[in-house]
């Protein structure tokens, strides 16, 4: 049972031998990933690692698997029929597709924002005390301290602080995705997984997210799908760029929109296809 | 260029042929004709919905409408010589006969008032002082002044002659009758003649009394070879004696003897003057009324030791009694009084009764008042209706039960004599000026209104008013009894009972296949649960009636085990298998996990069947059956499983808010398995919270006297609404299922990521964010359920019983709306009264299925509208 105990339920927590793993900086190590949509190969063996508390962008052209990726992180994919995967996935050291992991544990370690903005039709604060609520808090004043410190920290607070109970479909676009990020970061995750957040946005939203994400950066470790090259050299440290599947590069940023060493590289950031 | 590019290649010129942009003549014609076919082809349909409504409500119409008047006529008859005893009218209003105290009879045209025959009925000029009649009209009797009493009988006898026996030198009376001075002759269809005659015959005298005989009823009962005679009379001195006359015929000379067999009844109170005496078919009961309303009821069962059983005073004050007369069945009387009320009285079983036989005489129903003293009151010879006059020439036309005044009539002068056809279709009076009136009346429906067919009607001979539905018996005098209330209720115990049942395991199933299993598996699953509904309900009905019912009645005590044993096994089942390491349970997780569930659901039936006698045996006082009825065992199991499930939510609301942080302290974590000891904890806590809640609840209830049985659970018959519950949810359960699975799917594939990405897990995803999002349409769904529960016919025919009962026993049957125009439809007689009163109970489910339909139709549209804005 022992053995197991890294693989159960209640017990996808990092231990030493974890916790000495991630002191080296890296928080997810991505290995010879590779997956499959039936017959159809979506993503080829991908190789990366993920700097704790750094911003990371996954770039490239639509339907280049960065999405995809991503979502693997949380095994959101494992309701689609036909999917194979191989290769190995790890956060912290464990791997993340061991049979009978955690999954539920998984997720509440890794926040997500999706493209749109999907706020619940419930109130604004029991949209940001979700993830507490299903974790089995009742407590009330636990609540209202995460929820203040959720929206706090999504820089929301002050737009909704007197409206706590109105519903959140009420909000528009760019505070509904700022709910969401608050809705991600209640739970207190490691990870938050942002993909594409700001698509469906106008720029002055945008550019809202932006600088939450600035923000948020060193508290958490931040992968963010973007179409958007000048956002990811905006607000990204590292940046991966894919092409078909493949990861063609990943380094710096600055490296990456400057001099990078793939010819695709240069030819998709400074904009002459994609 | 624009116009080049419209008008096509031929303008287009040297450049590559292009196509030419308008649009052609057949598309367009195309468009046209099948936009005209769409439109009427719509419209058709919303025409034929309106239309059978319309239909419908025209059938049902004439139940409401009372009654109406055709034709009026009015004549004068010559002076009578002496009072008239009796007034009859034939079967088809030919003549109206007239017998007087002379002893002469007359008959006279009904529609010119010419005389047609007078004749000598051969009484002998003996002085009659008192005259009896039965209701159906020919047989008659005279009081005399000697003290003796004659038979007789007075016959209007209708034969069908063939056209050439028509007789030559026929004095015509009008455009179609003819008369020969001793019948009439009618031409009716065919070419045949209808004779209407006139026949008298009368009996030797029987002496009962030395006095002469002032009052006097008659009844005819026993058989047509055996014939009993019964007949009360009072005399001048006031004694009132109850007789039986029997008839024999001797077989070798063909003589008739008549023995008559005479009883005193107790005599009258000192001054009391009787006005009237009446006496009931079987001679089991004689009433005299005096004046001042005393009514004295004498109970004569006993032949030989009549007693007084009764005296009532049915006037106030110095009111005077005018009219006391049965009404078919001999039962109800009208007592008509010198207010213009006239109201009807019948007896009915009565413990607390002042009497002397556990019955009393009770005023049924008081009837609207006329202006005047009720001088007349004339009975129908087939249903319960009858007609009053009064002094003021007011004639009016009623229905007992029904309680309404159908025809206001005004004869000019009070009547001295009053007759309703024997077909109901004719009124005919006779003032004292003899002024004679008669109307042709259509009285097609006088008892039903809107407060018969749904309010409580006290029907003849019941304790207390009630909602009653029994259209057909044995006996002529039978009144039928329409009360809809008796099958709405029924509709709604068979939709309650199979809702109850349907609407959890298809929605567990909805929730299952939308929120649980994989794409794949709910395309195999959804079309097979969706084939079930395809499965006739005839066939349904008839597996219900003919293997449920009586494998239900068999194995009764499993049924109610079953119901603890298949919850319990499933749920013990998942926390069991939450207890298998992680590795073992994803391997198993594809068909083993499948598997294992059925072989659980077997499991459990095994275990129901097999805890059955050992239930039984220790709840049940042996037999379910007998315990159901209230025969032996206590109402505390009952109590016991029905406060159950809001026991364990109680107890699991408690758990959290108190037990709920420390007991799991108990278990020790860090340990992988602590989470499943603590969620296994959980569960067995609560449940044995709820059982202990449920126990001391039963305990309590059945330790102060509360007995739970007789309501919902009672006596057991084989076709029960537990059957139809389950039969008709078998038929609900893929309806509700496939809508509600629909309404779940359509909520936005983002709710359920963003649910399931803050670590939610499918079932807290399910609960908290998808199921309220598509509440409206799992609301609907249900409704939907309802409404084809509520139309549902074949099932409840054969399975349900048929009983038109008002009780929420799950083991008793009962009678749908829809069932009971199944049932009844044979027997109902195109326009008659059951046959419209049918036509209200499809109405009435029209109505049903509309108002549930429309309502999960709105609320759906609702849903739609909020899942776009999601």
């Amino acid at each position: 049972m022992d053995a197991a105990a890294t693989t159960t339920r209640d017990a996808f927590e990092p231990t030493e031998y974890h916790q000495a793993k991630s002191s080296q900086g890296e928080i997810i190590e991505i290995k010879d990933f590779n997956l499959w949509y039936g017959q159809a190969q979506a993503l080829h063996d991908v190789n990366m690692t993920i700097e704790k508390g750094m911003v990371t962008a996954l770039i490239g052209p639509s339907g280049c698997g960065k999405s995809t990726l991503l979502r693997c992180l949380n095994r959101m994919n494992d309701l689609i029929d036909n999917l194979k995967i191989k290769g190995r996935m790890t956060m912290d050291g464990m791997d993340i597709y061991a049979p009978g992991v955690d999954v539920i544990g998984l997720r509440k370690r890794m926040g997500m924002v999706f493209q749109k903005p999907n706020p619940f039709p419930k109130s604004i604060f029991e949209n940001v005390v979700y993830p507490l609520r299903v974790d089995g808090v009742r407590d009330r004043r636990e609540l209202e301290e995460a929820c203040r410190r959720s929206l706090e920290a999504a820089a929301l607070w002050d737009e909704v602080k007197e409206r706590l109970e109105d519903n959140a479909l009420g909000l528009s676009g760019g505070q509904q995705q700022r709910l969401c990020i608050a809705r991600a970061i209640a739970s207190d995750p490691d990870v938050l997984l942002m993909d594409e957040p700001c698509s469906a946005l106008d720029p002055i939203a945008t550019s809202r997210i932006e600088e939450l994400i600035d923000e948020l950066r060193g508290t958490y470790t931040i992968i963010i799908v973007t179409h958007n090259m000048q956002q990811a050299a905006r607000i990204s440290q590292n940046t991966a760029f894919m092409y078909l599947g493949r990861l063609i590069e990943y380094g710096q940023t600055e490296v990456m929109f400057t001099s990078p060493f793939q010819r695709r590289t240069q030819d998709y950031v400074t904009g002459r296809f994609g | 260029m624009l116009n080049e590019s419209l008008t096509g290649p031929e303008a287009g010129g040297t450049a590559r042929r292009r196509r030419p942009k308008r649009t052609s003549r057949a598309v367009l014609i195309a468009d046209r004709i099948a936009d005209a076919t769409i439109t009427v082809g719509g419209l058709m349909v919303i025409f034929a919905v309106a239309g059978i409504m319309v239909f419908l409500v025209e059938v049902v119409v004439p139940l409401f409408t009372g009654g109406s008047v055709g034709t009026h006529t009015q004549y004068r008859l010559p002076p009578a010589e002496g009072a008239v005893l009796y007034t009859a009218v034939d079967e088809y209003n030919t003549v109206a006969v007239e017998l007087g105290a002379n002893g002469r009879l007359a008959a006279h045209h009904l529609r010119t008032g010419a005389m047609v025959a007078n004749v000598d009925a051969g009484l002998g000029g003996a002085d009659i002082t008192a005259f009896a009649a039965t209701l159906a009209g020919e047989e008659v009797m005279f009081g005399l002044a000697d003290g003796s009493v004659r038979f007789g009988s007075v016959g209007i006898p209708i034969q069908v002659l063939a056209a050439n026996g028509m007789p030559a030198g026929l004095r015509r009376l009008d455009e179609r009758d003819a008369t020969d001075g001793e019948a009439v002759y009618t031409p009716i269809a065919g070419g045949q003649v209808r004779k209407v005659a006139l026949s008298f015959k009368s009996e030797e005298p029987q002496r009962v009394s030395d006095r002469p005989i002032r009052l006097l009823d008659y009844r005819l009962g026993g058989t047509v070879e055996r014939p009993t005679r019964a007949f009360v009379t009072i005399d001048d001195a006031g004694a009132v004696r109850l007789s039986l006359a029997e008839s024999r015929v001797n077989l070798l000379t063909r003589k008739a003897s008549t023995r008559v067999s005479t009883s005193a009844l107790p005599p009258l109170p000192d001054g009391l003057r009787p006005a009237f005496v009446l006496l009931t078919d079987k001679a089991d009961q004689v009433y005299v009324a005096a004046e001042d309303g005393t009514i004295l009821r004498y109970d004569t069962r006993d032949f030989d030791d009549p007693v007084l059983a009764e005296r009532i005073d049915v006037l106030p004050g110095d009111l005077r009694l005018t009219a006391f007369r049965f009404l078919i069945g001999e039962q109800q009387i009208v007592v008509g009084a010198s207010d213009g009320s006239a109201d009807v009285y019948f007896r009915i079983q009565n413990h607390n009764a002042a009497s002397t036989d556990g019955y009393s005489l009770v005023l049924a129903h008081p009837l609207e008042r006329q202006p005047a003293p009720i001088v007349k009151v004339a009975p129908s010879k087939r249903s319960k209706m009858f007609a009053t006059a009064d002094a003021d020439g007011n004639i009016w036309v009623r229905h007992a039960t029904s309680e309404q005044t159908l025809l206001r009539l005004d004869a000019g002068e009070g009547a001295a004599g009053l007759v309703m056809s024997p077909r109901d279709n004719g009124l005919y009076a006779v003032d004292s000026r003899r002024q004679a009136d008669f109307w042709s009346i259509s009285v097609p429906h006088p008892e039903t209104t809107l407060g018969t067919l749904f309010g409580k009607v006290w029907y003849e001979g019941y304790p207390a008013p009630s909602y009653t539905w029994q259209s057909s018996s044995g006996t002529d005098s039978f009144e039928e009894k329409f009360s809809l209330v008796p099958l709405i209720f029924g509709t709604i115990k068979a939709t309650v009972y199979s809702l109850l049942f349907a609407v959890p395991i298809a929605l567990l199933a909805a929730i299952y296949t939308s929120e649980f299993v994989q794409p794949r598996v709910r395309a195999v699953v959804k079309p097979m649960m969706e084939m079930m509904a395809s499965l006739p309900s005839v066939v349904l009905g008839f597996i219900a009636a003919l293997v449920l019912a009586p494998f239900v009645e068999t194995w009764l005590a499993a049924v109610f085990a079953a119901f603890l044993t298949f919850p319990l096994s499933l749920l013990a089942a998942a926390y069991g298998w939450q207890f298998l390491p992680l590795t073992v349970a994803g391997r198993l997780s594809g068909v083993p996990k499948f598997l294992t569930m059925a072989a659980v659901v077997v499991l459990a039936g095994v275990l129901a069947v097999a805890s059955a006698p050992w239930l039984e045996d220790l709840f049940f006082g042996g037999d379910v059956r007998a315990w159901a009825n209230g025969d032996v065992g206590s109402g505390a199991p009952l109590v016991f499983f029905l406060a159950m499930p809001a026991a364990y939510i109680l107890s699991a609301l408690t758990y959290d808010r108190l037990a709920g942080r420390w007991l799991p302290a108990l278990v020790p974590s860090g340990s992988g398995g602590a989470a499943k000891a603590k969620s296994l904890l959980r569960w067995l806590v609560v449940l044995g919270g709820a059982a202990c809640a449920s126990a001391a609840l039963a305990a309590g209830m059945t330790w102060s006297g509360f007995e739970a049985r007789g309501g919902m659970v009672d006596t057991y018959v084989q076709r029960n609404t537990l059957v139809v519950g389950f039969a008709m949810g078998f038929a609900v359960i893929p309806l509700i299922y496939t809508l509600a699975e629909d309404a779940l799917n359509a909520v936005p594939e983002h709710l359920r990521a963003a649910s399931l990405a803050c670590g939610a897990t499918p079932w807290q995803t399910a609960v908290r964010i998808i199921l309220p999002a598509a509440v409206s349409g799992v609301f609907a769904a249900v409704m939907v359920g309802m409404g084809r529960a509520v139309g549902e016919t074949m099932i409840v025919v054969m399975a349900a019983g048929n009983t038109p009962l008002m009780d929420w026993n799950v083991f008793n049957g009962l009678r749908a709306l829809s069932a009971n125009i199944a049932v009844e439809l044979p027997e109902a007689v195109r326009d008659g009264t059951l046959y419209r009163v049918l036509f209200l109970a499809a109405l009435t489910l029209f109505i049903m299925t509309f108002v549930i339909n429309t309502a999960a139709e709105v609320v759906r549209q609702r849903f739609r509208k909020r899942a776009v804005q999601l």
